[in-house]
C-alpha cells in the first residue's frame, strides 16, 4: 500500500535519510524500530511532506506521491500522529476532533468517524466538552489519535504513540493499534521505541540505523535474532 | 439572520451609538473619528494577528500603500477631473491593488518564517519601504505628494472641505464595520477554524490536512486590504498629502498591536473595546497630562500581558459562556 524507496531528505545542510527502503502491506502493521536518531520520525515526516524530499520516491496506492503537498496527501488517505502531543489545547475534545474532519470528503463521514472514535476511547465521549488542554497525557494521546482518525485515513503512520505514558497506558494504547487494524481494517505505519510490545504487535518489521533501514523480516525472526537485537535494540 | 451572524449585532449597536454620538453632540465628532479610527485599525489587524497570531511589525506599511494609492490617483487622473467621484473609486481600487500587492511580496517571503523570526523579518519590511521610496525619489521622494488643488479641482472647494472633515470618517466606519464582518464570516466559516487550528498549534493543523499556508497568505491579503484603504480614507482623504516618514511611521503598527491584544485577540468585538478604550484614553491623558500618552504604552502592553491575555473580550467571553447574552459576544 505504502513504498518508500531511497527516500532521502534532512534538516538545512544534514542529511538525516540515507536512502531507506520501506513496503507497508495492507491492513497489516508495519513495526520500524530503531535507537535515537535513526530517522524514524524524519522518515514519517519525510513520507507525509512536512519535511521536503531531497531525492527517492514515495508511492502510495500505486501513485507516485513524493512532492504532493501534505493537505493533498491527507485528502488522499494518509494520517499522521505526530510525536508529542501536538494538540489544539483551548478546544474543547470534540472541537478538536470535529477539526479532524477538516478535508470535504472527511467532513462527509464525519458522524460514522465521531461514532467510531467514541468506541474506541469511550473516554473521550465522556469528557467530549472538556478543554484538550486539561486531559491527562494517556487522554490527550487518545484525543490525537482520534482526530487522525477523523481525517478517515486508509493508512495512519503513528510516531511513538505510547512516549511518555505509564506502563498500564502503554499496554492500552498497543491494544488500541491492534483494535485499529482488526476492527477497522487501517494500515499502519508504527514507530515505537518500546521494542518488545512493538514487534509482538506487528506483522512486519523493519530496523533502521543511522537514517537507513538496515534489517526487515517477521517478527518472529528478528525475535530470535540475537544479534539484531543486541546491535539494534538494546534488549 | 441566522443564529451565527448574531454577535454582528453589538458591532452594529456600538458604531451606531459613536456615529449617533458624533453627529448630535456638539464637539464630539473629531474625538469620535480618531475612535473609528483605531477600531478600524484594530478591525483590519485583527483579521491576521488575531486569528493567526502572527505579529505583523510591518503592517503600517500597507496603510501606507493605501495612503499613496490614493494620492496617485488623485493626482494621476486628475485629468478626468469632470467625472468628480469617480477619481476617489479610482483611488481607492489604487490603494487595495498596492497594499495586495505589497502584501503578497511580504508574504511570500516572512510567511515561511514562523513566530519571532516572522516578527522580526516584517519590523525591517516598513523601514527598508520608506528609505526605497526616500532614497530611489519613488513618487516624489521624501517631498511626498500634495494633492490639496487636485482634490478641490475634483470635487470642488465645499465638497473636498466636506469629504475631508466628515466624509473621510464616515468611510473609516464603513470600512471598520466591513472588516468586522469579514471577521465574523472568516470565523463562521472552514477558513476560520483553519485560522484557529494553525493558531494553537500550526504542526498539528499540517496533520489535519489544512493548507496552512493558503489561509495564513488569505488572512495577510484580507487584513492588508482593509489597513490600505484605511490609509486611503482615513490619512490622504482627511489630510491630502502623504509624506513617506508618516505614513511609515512605526508606533501605528504598535497602537494597532495594544488594541487588538487589549480588545482580546482573534475576538470579533475586541478591536471595537480595544479601540475605544485606547482611543478614550489616549484622549483624555494628550489633555491631562500632555506628551506622555506615547509613555503609557509600555505600562499598558506589560498589565494586559500579566493580568488578562485573553483582552476585555475574551475575559467577558468566558464568564458570559451558555448564558443568552453570551451568544452574542464571540
Amino acid at each position: 500500500m505504502l513504498e518508500v524507496k531511497e527516500l532521502e531528505s534532512g534538516y538545512g545542510p544534514m542529511q538525516v535519510l540515507w536512502k531507506p527502503n520501506l513496503y507497508a502491506e495492507k491492513g497489516k502493521i508495519t513495526s520500524l524500530l530503531g535507537p535515537n536518531g535513526a530517522g524514524k520520525s524524519t522518515l514519517l515526516a519525510t513520507v507525509f511532506g512536512s519535511v521536503k524530499p531531497w531525492g527517492g520516491h514515495v508511492i502510495y496506492q500505486g501513485q507516485e506521491v513524493t512532492q504532493l503537498p501534505t493537505h493533498k496527501k491527507v485528502n488522499a488517505g494518509l494520517a499522521l500522529v505526530p510525536e508529542g502531543k501536538h494538540l489544539f489545547p483551548n478546544m474543547s475534545v470534540y472541537e478538536n476532533l470535529s477539526m479532524g474532519a477538516y478535508p470535504k470528503k472527511a467532513l462527509a463521514c464525519k458522524d460514522a468517524s465521531l461514532e467510531l472514535v467514541y468506541s474506541l476511547f469511550p473516554r473521550l465521549k465522556e469528557r467530549h466538552k472538556q478543554k484538550a488542554g486539561s486531559l491527562s497525557g494517556g487522554e490527550q494521546q487518545m484525543v490525537t489519535i482520534g482526530r487522525a482518525l477523523m481525517t478517515c485515513p486508509k493508512l495512519i503512520m503513528l510516531d511513538e504513540p505510547s512516549q511518555g505514558l505509564a506502563p498500564l497506558l502503554v499496554d492500552m494504547m498497543f491494544e488500541t493499534v491492534l483494535k485499529m487494524k482488526e476492527e477497522i481494517g487501517l494500515t499502519i505505519l508504527l514507530v515505537e521505541q518500546n521494542a518488545r510490545a512493538s514487534i509482538d504487535a506487528a506483522d512486519y518489521v523493519y530496523i533502521m540505523h543511522e537514517g537507513t533501514t538496515k534489517f526487515h523480516g517477521l517478527p518472529e525472526k528478528i525475535r530470535e535474532s540475537d544479534k539484531i537485537r543486541e546491535a539494534y535494540l538494546g534488549s | 439572520m441566522r443564529k451565527k451572524y448574531l454577535p454582528i449585532i453589538p458591532v452594529i449597536i456600538a458604531y451606531l451609538v459613536l456615529f449617533l454620538v458624533g453627529k448630535n453632540v456638539s464637539g464630539t465628532w473629531q474625538l469620535v473619528a480618531t475612535l473609528l479610527f483605531y477600531c478600524a485599525l484594530g478591525q483590519a489587524f485583527n483579521i491576521f494577528m488575531g486569528m493567526t497570531g502572527y505579529v505583523d511589525f510591518g503592517y503600517v506599511a500597507f496603510m501606507g500603500m493605501g495612503t499613496y494609492g490614493m494620492a496617485l490617483g488623485i493626482t494621476r487622473f486628475v485629468f478626468l477631473q469632470e467625472y468628480g467621484a469617480v477619481i476617489i473609486v479610482i483611488g481607492f481600487l489604487l490603494a487595495l491593488l498596492m497594499s495586495t500587492l505589497l502584501s503578497i511580496a511580504v508574504g511570500a517571503v516572512a510567511l515561511r518564517l514562523r513566530g519571532a523570526y516572522f516578527a522580526i523579518a516584517t519590523i525591517g519590511v516598513n523601514e527598508g519601504f520608506r528609505f526605497l521610496i526616500e532614497g530611489a525619489r519613488i513618487w516624489n521622494g521624501s517631498e511626498g505628494i500634495i494633492f490639496m488643488s487636485q482634490l478641490n479641482d475634483i470635487l470642488g472647494r465645499d465638497a473636498a472641505s466636506a469629504l475631508s472633515t466628515f466624509w473621510a470618517d464616515v468611510m473609516v466606519l464603513v470600512i471598520a464595520f466591513l472588516a468586522a464582518l469579514t471577521t465574523l464570516l472568516f470565523m463562521r466559516s472552514k477558513i476560520g477554524y483553519a485560522l484557529t487550528a494553525l493558531r494553537e498549534d500550526e504542526d498539528a493543523a499540517k496533520v489535519m490536512g489544512i493548507n496552512v499556508t493558503k489561509y495564513k497568505i488569505i488572512a495577510f491579503i484580507t487584513s492588508a486590504c482593509f489597513a490600505g484603504s484605511l490609509g486611503a480614507a482615513s490619512w490622504a482623504l482627511k489630510t491630502p498629502y502623504v509624506f513617506p516618514p508618516e505614513v511609515f511611521e512605526i508606533h501605528y503598527t504598535i497602537e494597532a498591536i495594544i488594541i487588538v491584544l487589549l480588545g482580546g485577540a482573534g475576538t470579533l468585538l475586541g478591536p471595537v473595546a480595544g479601540g475605544l478604550i485606547y482611543g478614550i484614553s489616549k484622549y483624555y491623558l494628550s489633555i491631562f497630562i500632555p506628551g506622555f500618552q506615547l509613555l503609557i504604552f509600555a505600562p499598558i502592553i506589560i498589565v494586559i500581558i500579566v493580568l488578562f491575555p485573553q483582552g476585555v473580550v475574551g475575559m467577558l467571553r468566558d464568564y458570559t459562556k451558555n448564558t443568552v447574552v453570551g451568544r452574542f459576544i464571540v
